[in-house]
């Protein structure tokens, strides 16, 4: 077991896999952060050394994500809506937000679009 | 033009292809022409439909439910690759040959047994294992025990062996090859038969069966150090080349001691005293040591003379054999990623630049100061198109058929399709300052000769797997089928069971 | 001698001919003032292929015929045009004109020797549509074809006998120049000893150059191994010259493009048995029981509109 900012990963799984398992982190970032630490990509969370994991760590604490990032995500809605905008509006009413059709297909807005968005 | 043949005698032809036809052919009339007629297939499979009775059945559009499927626990991490890589070189079902020779420091030059099969020494088994000199789909699991064919190539090379490791004008030769060919000529088994050559003469054996793994980022790298951390290590790589240079030159490398101190090594470990086997256990048992180490040993193995305070139980070191099978791999970005997230090119790797540089003469001496072979080869199925690579061996075919670099015949890359300079540059055959180094040859290898193939077909049916009478139409027809004597080809006609309907 | 023609022609000619006669006779009697007009002369007796036994039976009628009438001799012009051709109210006259002339000519020289249609020089009739724009009639497939056979029938009178008569006659019905006139020369082998054939199958045409050698087979310049990677395809290419055990005598190099793999190989194979045939034709018994001498013609069928592909239809729906 191995801790990547406090969060635990079995040895088993891939560096990059277990990147991406945190919020704001996808294949572009976690691709640049394999290759600043010289990780190759198919490297298992065992194989990582010390300094490499503290590096990671240390990485990823300064970057934008998680927690934080979520709250950015509710923050910028938030402003939306209480500047009047019609995109505010629109999360408001759990409809699409750029200008999709309403007749059908609103399934993604209907479920998503709300004051506090689960993300 | 007049034909060689009597016109009369023609006449009388008929009975013969009457035995080639299959019997059969006349009620069937599908599929004229072949000896694998339908006939050979193997029969349909019956098709599980309940017949007559019954109604037709309306079809209802709900899908049947799942049946739960059994889990059972997959293999083992590593089996499943274990068990598509093994080699079995032995089969008990097939005959054993009575009278088969060996490879030995007489039969590799013996122009006599030129066609015939010779086997590989059952000892030296283990060190060509350890080499990873066999590969799993070339078919050693069909016969008694492992042989290879004696073709021109081969017998060229073991005079070649022979002379560099005699006492002759050769001593300490440096030949440098890179071997091409169409697919499956023989590549692979030319190197192995090297390598059994090389074990014979007691030689230093240095290979990279898989150059494609150390450019398809699936092992650890990392800058070699910050003075030019561009230049790229691979730890566990080159852990795995010392094991293998360890377990199969045991016994060279138990005889031979240190020379010298080296920089990158601890001083308390490599002392006067350490044989280099030794010295290289200590890489592979340390990784981040694994390059260090291997620079190390491959020092000592160049080492012509002891440095002062080493003189003690210091022998002369063998001629050594290097061998790289598939170096197209090596001439393009590898898979790797350097900080800025661009592709690292494969000649940034400290493993593989040297490995390439030992094609360039060496600055002051030889690239291998005691004598040797290198042998690089191509590959024809697993092999990534690098037009770079294309243009510098035909440069070097047109360098050997005598065409001068200035000419206008010499191929040049074509300055539109962006061919890779650093690529061009890999193979310079500018004269080397030693003597005895030889510049990059290109040896192509092709068919069997009709002689060759006949040695060949021969071992087939005498160890059981061919009903055939082996006569010289017959292994001509087989020959002109397998493409002139692709030696792959010649081997899956061979192997094809035939069930004659006579 | 009788035309062996259909039925129902041979009743539609009968009643023709029979109004003709009657109309002749009705144009005596009731035309018998009227005046000439420049036309051709027609002939008064017919032989008919079809009627020589009607006409023996009916031998006892002939003499009623009354003399024939000299139209030039008219002076006033008749109350009403005559036609020039019996067979204008008929539909399609000129081609019953053609039919009825070709007839009296073969009545005329049925007794002349006749060779085997086989040996019968070989000529381009009018193709139907051709003959239609000639005679620019109608004319239905089945009265084209009873044509079709007196000219066959004419065609078969030996060729040194034939009167020019017949000859024009034929002429008039094959196609402008002569397609089957150019007979292309037989293919030899050439200065350097190669003989050159081309073979076709499914998709593929190949072109093979063979060449006495030591067995050594290229295909676009590739050896056989890379040109055909499954060895059923490399069997097939090279059958002509294996099942002769000419396999090792031969050098062959082959062109080929279009179609797969298998196309290609047996293209190749037609090619290659050609080739041989050019060096050694004793082989030719031989090769045609081995199959390689035998064009297989078939090609892919096309793909039909309201059909699922060739032939397969759309599942039957109810409503």
């Amino acid at each position: 077991m191995v801790f990547i900012l406090g969060v635990n990963f079995p040895e088993r799984n891939l560096v990059k896999k277990s990147l991406e398992s945190f919020f704001g982190v996808g294949n572009l970032s976690s691709t640049r952060l394999l290759a600043r630490f010289h990780i190759h990509p198919t490297c298992k969370v065992g194989e990582l050394a010390n300094k490499q994991v503290l590096d990671i760590t240390a990485a990823l604490s300064d970057m934008k994500i998680e927690n934080d990032l979520r709250r950015q995500y509710l923050d910028n809605i938030k402003r939306l809506k209480e500047t009047g905008t019609y995109r505010g509006r629109r999360h408001a009413l759990g409809l699409p937000v750029r200008g999709q059709r309403t007749r059908t297909q609103t399934k993604t807005a209907n479920k998503l679009n709300r004051m506090e968005r689960r993300v | 033009m007049v034909s060689s043949f009597c016109w009369g005698c023609l006449t009388r032809l008929p009975p013969a292809p009457r035995a080639i036809l299959p019997p059969t052919l006349t009620a069937q009339r599908v599929a004229s022409f072949h000896s694998s007629a339908a006939l050979l297939a193997p029969p349909a499979k019956k098709q599980n439909k309940p017949v007559g009775g019954k109604f037709r059945q309306g079809n209802s559009a709900r899908m049947k439910k799942k049946k739960p499927v059994e889990r059972t626990r997959p293999p083992a991490v590593g089996e499943r690759k274990a068990l598509r890589k093994r080699i079995i070189l032995s089969n008990p079902n097939a005959l054993e040959i009575p009278g088969m020779k060996e490879v030995s420091e007489e039969t590799m030059v013996d122009a006599r047994l030129r066609g015939s099969i010779l086997g590989l020494p059952v000892p030296m088994l283990d060190q060509l294992r350890a080499v990873q000199a066999f590969k799993p789909k070339q078919g050693w699991s069909i016969f008694r025990r492992p042989g290879t064919v004696v073709r021109r190539e081969t017998l060229e090379l073991g005079r070649l062996i022979d002379g560099i490791s005699g006492e002759g004008e050769d001593k300490g030769k440096v030949v440098k090859k890179i071997v091409t060919g169409d697919r499956s000529t023989g590549k692979t088994v030319h190197l192995l038969q090297a390598m059994s050559m090389a074990f014979t003469k007691k030689w230093v054996v240095v290979t990279v069966p898989e150059p494609q793994d150390l450019v398809t980022a699936s092992t650890a790298y990392a800058p070699l150090s910050d003075e030019n951390p561009n230049v790229y290590v691979q730890p566990e790589a080159s852990a795995a080349l010392l094991s293998r240079t360890v377990a199969a030159n045991k016994q060279v490398l138990s005889g031979l001691t240190v020379s010298r101190e080296h920089a990158g090594l601890l001083k308390s470990a490599v002392k006067a005293g350490t044989t280099l086997e030794d010295l290289a256990k200590m890489g592979i048992q340390d990784p981040a040591a694994a390059w260090n180490t291997f620079q190390a040993l491959w020092t000592e193995l160049n080492a012509t003379s002891p440095a002062p305070g080493f003189e003690k139980n210091f022998k002369p070191r063998p001629p050594m054999l290097v061998t790289v099978d598939g170096i197209a791999h090596w001439m393009k970005e590898s898979k790797y990623n350097n900080v800025d997230v661009k592709p690292i090119h494969a000649h940034d790797l400290v493993f593989v630049q040297h490995f390439l540089s030992l094609l360039k003469p060496g600055p002051s001496q030889s690239s291998l100061p005691n004598g040797g072979v290198l042998l690089y080869a191509t590959s024809a199925s697993n092999s990534p198109t690098v037009y770079a690579l294309d243009v510098v061996l035909k440069q070097l075919a047109a360098r050997q058929a005598g065409v001068s670099p200035s000419s206008p015949e010499f191929p040049q890359p074509d300055p539109y399709l962006n061919a890779d300079k650093r690529v061009l540059a890999t193979i310079d055959t500018s004269k080397p300052v030693a003597p005895k180094e030889g510049i990059p040859e290109i040896q192509t290898l092709g068919g069997l000769s009709r002689e060759e193939a006949r040695g060949f077909m021969e071992y087939f049916a005498r160890s059981g797997l061919l009903r055939e009478n082996i006569t010289d139409a017959w292994v001509g027809e087989k020959w002109s089928l397998a493409g002139g004597g692709v030696v792959g080809e010649l081997e899956r006609l061979g192997r094809r069971l035939r069930v004659t309907a006579a | 001698m009788a035309c062996p023609s259909s039925n129902g022609l041979v009743h539609a000619m009968h009643s023709l001919r029979q109004t003709a006669q009657l109309r002749s006779f009705a144009q005596r009697s009731v035309l018998s003032a009227s005046a000439p007009i420049r036309h051709q002369q027609r002939q008064p007796a017919r032989g008919y292929a079809t009627e020589v036994v009607e006409e023996t039976d009916k031998t006892t009628e002939k003499p009623v015929a009354a003399p024939e009438i000299d139209f030039s001799q008219f002076k006033s012009t008749p109350t009403r045009i005559i036609p020039v051709s019996g067979a204008y109210f008929s539909g399609s006259p000129k081609f019953i004109d053609h039919l009825l002339k070709l007839e009296s000519i073969l009545a005329k020289y049925a007794p002349l020797p006749t060779v085997e249609p086989t040996e019968a020089p070989r000529m381009a009739w009018f193709k139907l549509p051709q003959f239609r724009e000639v005679v620019g009639e109608p004319v239905a497939t089945k009265k084209y074809q009873s044509l079709l056979k007196i000219l066959l029938r004419l065609n078969r009178i030996d060729q040194k006998l034939m009167p020019d008569e017949v000859r024009d006659a034929l002429a008039l019905f094959t196609r402008p120049g002569n397609p089957y006139g150019f007979q292309p020369a037989p293919p030899t082998v050439n200065e350097n000893g190669i003989s050159r054939a081309k073979g076709k199958r499914k998709e593929a045409s190949a072109v093979v150059h063979l060449v006495e050698g030591e067995g050594e087979v290229r295909v676009n310049g590739k050896t056989l191994v890379e040109a055909f990677p499954r060895v059923h395809d490399r069997e097939s290419a090279t059958w002509a010259l294996r099942c002769t055990q000419r396999l090792d005598k031969y050098n062959v190099w082959a062109t080929v493009q279009g179609g797969g793999n298998t196309g290609q190989a047996e293209a190749v194979t037609l090619a290659v048995a050609r080739a041989l045939l050019v060096h050694e034709p004793a082989l030719k018994p031989v090769l045609r029981k081995a199959g390689v001498v035998t064009v297989d013609a078939r090609r892919v069928e096309r793909k039909k509109p309201g059909h699922v592909k060739a032939r397969k239809m759309p599942t039957w729906v109810k409503r």
